[in-house]
């Protein structure tokens, strides 16, 4: 198993992170914000990009399970710096070695597909919606076209 | 990647000036080609057409995939299936195939989900992402029962259906005409039909008291209410058979078409769908409340009682009895049976038709006779548009209609001994999926002959 610093450096490099200059683009473009009532620099891509640049151990972080994997900030970034690649890698990494507390399996394939506080998030948008109706979001979008192939063809 | 120049700000200007012009669609021949207006009828002032929809029906399916590459030409001006906004699913096992497709729903989940508000639903029904505002989060297709905003593997970009503006490539394109694009068919012609046939019967039975409902007679034939004669022999303890073949008549006609008399004939239903018609919210029952079996338990009250006190007591407080007698032209007003139907009515601020579903013994004895019917109301799979529609389950009087199955993708199985066959699913539907069916037919896949 390779040392979590090594993967770190892994993200670092494929993402090109150490390219940030830091301007906060990619935090005005962040769906996040429209999303976290706590939204904040601890969360966005600048900060965990910042936090990675400084040697944290952000695999063990929470705040790398809030994002939903869009590609806004990489759009925008002038570096092209791919925010969501970094925190791919970074979500791999806290998966390889069982820090999973914050990632969602699905019911039916059992492969990781969502991060918690995502799902919390649409969870609370669809907080009227019967219980059925948020029981689909334990399932992985692939398995649910297949279940409804199953039910329907 | 180009760096933008930082040391003149016009030159930023610009750069941004062209990323906008790029965001902005692009035009192509056939839009710039005069199109034809649609016609405008002269029934669509007074009942608006509704709008077209792609019906998938999965039996024409052969999972060739011709809708998925004319998708793609469409969404990204390349041939590659990832990049279609439909996606055919095959099950080799079964040799089946499916088209999962946005259903454009009538109340769309994706547009409750989406955190940046991209997605919108135009008046014309369709629901559009805008790419102005997306961010291809992929939170629609998390919160889509079928999953249908997909989600591409090689640029993650979220393509979603936009029924190509009204006129959908991959219908025009596909070989087995599984896909077809339609207004739909809802018949209409029911509503008036009924309303009509409704409006004669409470003429006839509560103001020209021709007869009442409970007895009636014209030369030679004799009509009787049912749960009247089955108090009547509990009453008087002997058969009667002229009076029991005279029953007959109500339990013959339900065998052969259902409980037609509760959603046509009887007078109190009438009296029912038009206070419905005035309730502004319903408060529902509570949960406990809710048995449907009570109304068996009330009938057999009522012959127990009749059996017991030796006249038929429930007759006296019977709503459709009441009205027949005491509302008519002719009629004395017998003051305390006056207030039986204004009360009884007036449970429809709970729940429309509350009094047929849980309290209704003549409705109970139509029930038990309509274990033998030959009808079924189907609501067929292969048509139905389940949890983007869900309007057969809203118009349903006594609300057996499964919506909890609809949304979770399943077509559901009525209920017939509780159907009274108003046929509302039917003349709404507009695919065509609800039909009245014999009940030996088969038509939603699983389905047992019931």
């Amino acid at each position: 198993m390779k040392p979590r610093r090594d993967r770190i450096e892994e993200a670092k490099k494929l993402s090109g992170a150490s390219g940030c200059v830091e301007c906060g683009r990619c935090v005005a473009a962040c769906p996040m914000a429209e999303m976290y009532a706590d939204f904040g620099i601890e969360m966005s891509p600048r900060g965990i990009i910042k936090k990675t640049l400084v040697g944290e151990d952000v695999v063990a972080d929470r705040n790398i399970w809030f994002c939903t994997e869009c590609n806004s900030g990489t759009d925008v970034c002038p570096q092209g710096v791919s925010c969501r690649d970094l925190i791919r890698k970074l979500r791999e990494a806290a998966i390889e070695e069982d820090v999973v507390e914050n990632a969602r399996r699905c019911e039916t394939c059992g492969r990781f597909f969502l991060a918690a506080p995502v799902e919390g998030f649409v969870q609370g948008r669809l907080k009227d919606e019967p219980a059925n109706v948020l029981k689909a979001l334990e399932t992985c979008p692939s398995c649910r076209r297949e279940i409804y192939l199953l039910r329907n063809a | 990647m180009d760096r933008i120049d930082r040391t003149d700000g016009i030159d930023r200007i610009d750069v941004y000036m062209e990323a906008s012009r790029q965001l902005e669609p692009q035009l192509n021949l056939e839009d710039l080609r005069p199109r034809q207006p649609e016609k405008k009828r002269f029934s669509d002032r007074f009942m608006p057409r509704r709008n077209r929809h792609i019906l998938f029906d999965p039996a024409k399916c052969t999972g060739c995939g011709t809708c998925e590459m004319i998708c793609s030409t469409r969404n990204a001006a390349v041939v590659a299936p990832v990049l279609a906004s439909i996606k055919v699913l095959t099950n080799e096992r079964l040799g089946k195939s499916f088209a999962i497709l946005c259903q454009h729903c009538r109340r769309p989940l994706c547009l409750e989900a989406c955190p940046t508000r991209a997605i919108e639903k135009g008046d014309d029904g369709i629901v559009r992402i805008n790419d102005l505002y997306c961010t291809d989060c992929g939170m629609c297709t998390m919160a889509c029962p079928e999953a249908a905003p997909l989600r591409d593997p090689a640029r993650q970009e979220i393509h979603k259906c936009d029924l190509c503006e009204g006129d959908p490539l991959c219908v025009k394109h596909c070989p087995g005409k599984a896909l077809t694009f339609t207004r739909g068919k809802a018949l209409r012609w029911i509503k008036a039909a009924r309303w009509g046939v409704q409006a004669l019967s409470f003429l006839f039975l509560v103001i020209l008291v021709v007869g009442t409902f409970c007895y009636f007679r014209a030369g030679t034939v004799e009509l009787a209410c049912p749960t009247g004669t089955l108090q009547n022999i509990a009453s008087s303890g002997t058969l009667i058979l002229v009076g029991a073949s005279s029953a007959l008549a109500l339990l013959i006609l339900t065998v052969l078409f259902g409980r037609v008399f509760c959603g046509w004939l009887c007078p109190f239903g009438f009296v029912l769908d038009l206070v419905d018609k005035i309730v502004p919210k319903r408060l529902g029952w509570p949960a406990f409340l809710k048995s449907r079996m009570a109304k068996y338990g009330i009938l057999g009250g009522a012959v127990g009682s009749s059996a017991v006190l030796g006249y038929q007591a429930f007759c006296t407080v019977c709503p459709i009895g009441t009205l027949c007698r005491s509302y008519g032209v002719q009629s004395v007003m017998q003051s305390a049976e006056l207030a039986i139907v204004p009360a009884l009515a007036a449970t429809e601020i709970a729940e429309r038709r509350s009094w047929c579903r849980y309290l209704c013994p003549v409705g109970a004895t139509l029930g038990i006779a309509s274990l033998l019917r030959l009808l079924k109301i189907v609501i067929g799979a292969r048509k139905c548009k389940k949890f983007s529609c869900i309007q057969c389950a809203e118009v349903c009087p006594v609300g057996i209609i499964n919506a909890d199955e609809l949304r979770e993708g399943i077509s559901p199985k009525v209920p017939m001994t509780e159907c009274i066959m108003c046929l509302r699913c039917v003349d709404r539907c507009p695919y065509g999926a609800a039909k009245v069916r014999f009940r030996w037919q088969k038509s939603t896949p699983g389905e047992a002959n019931a």
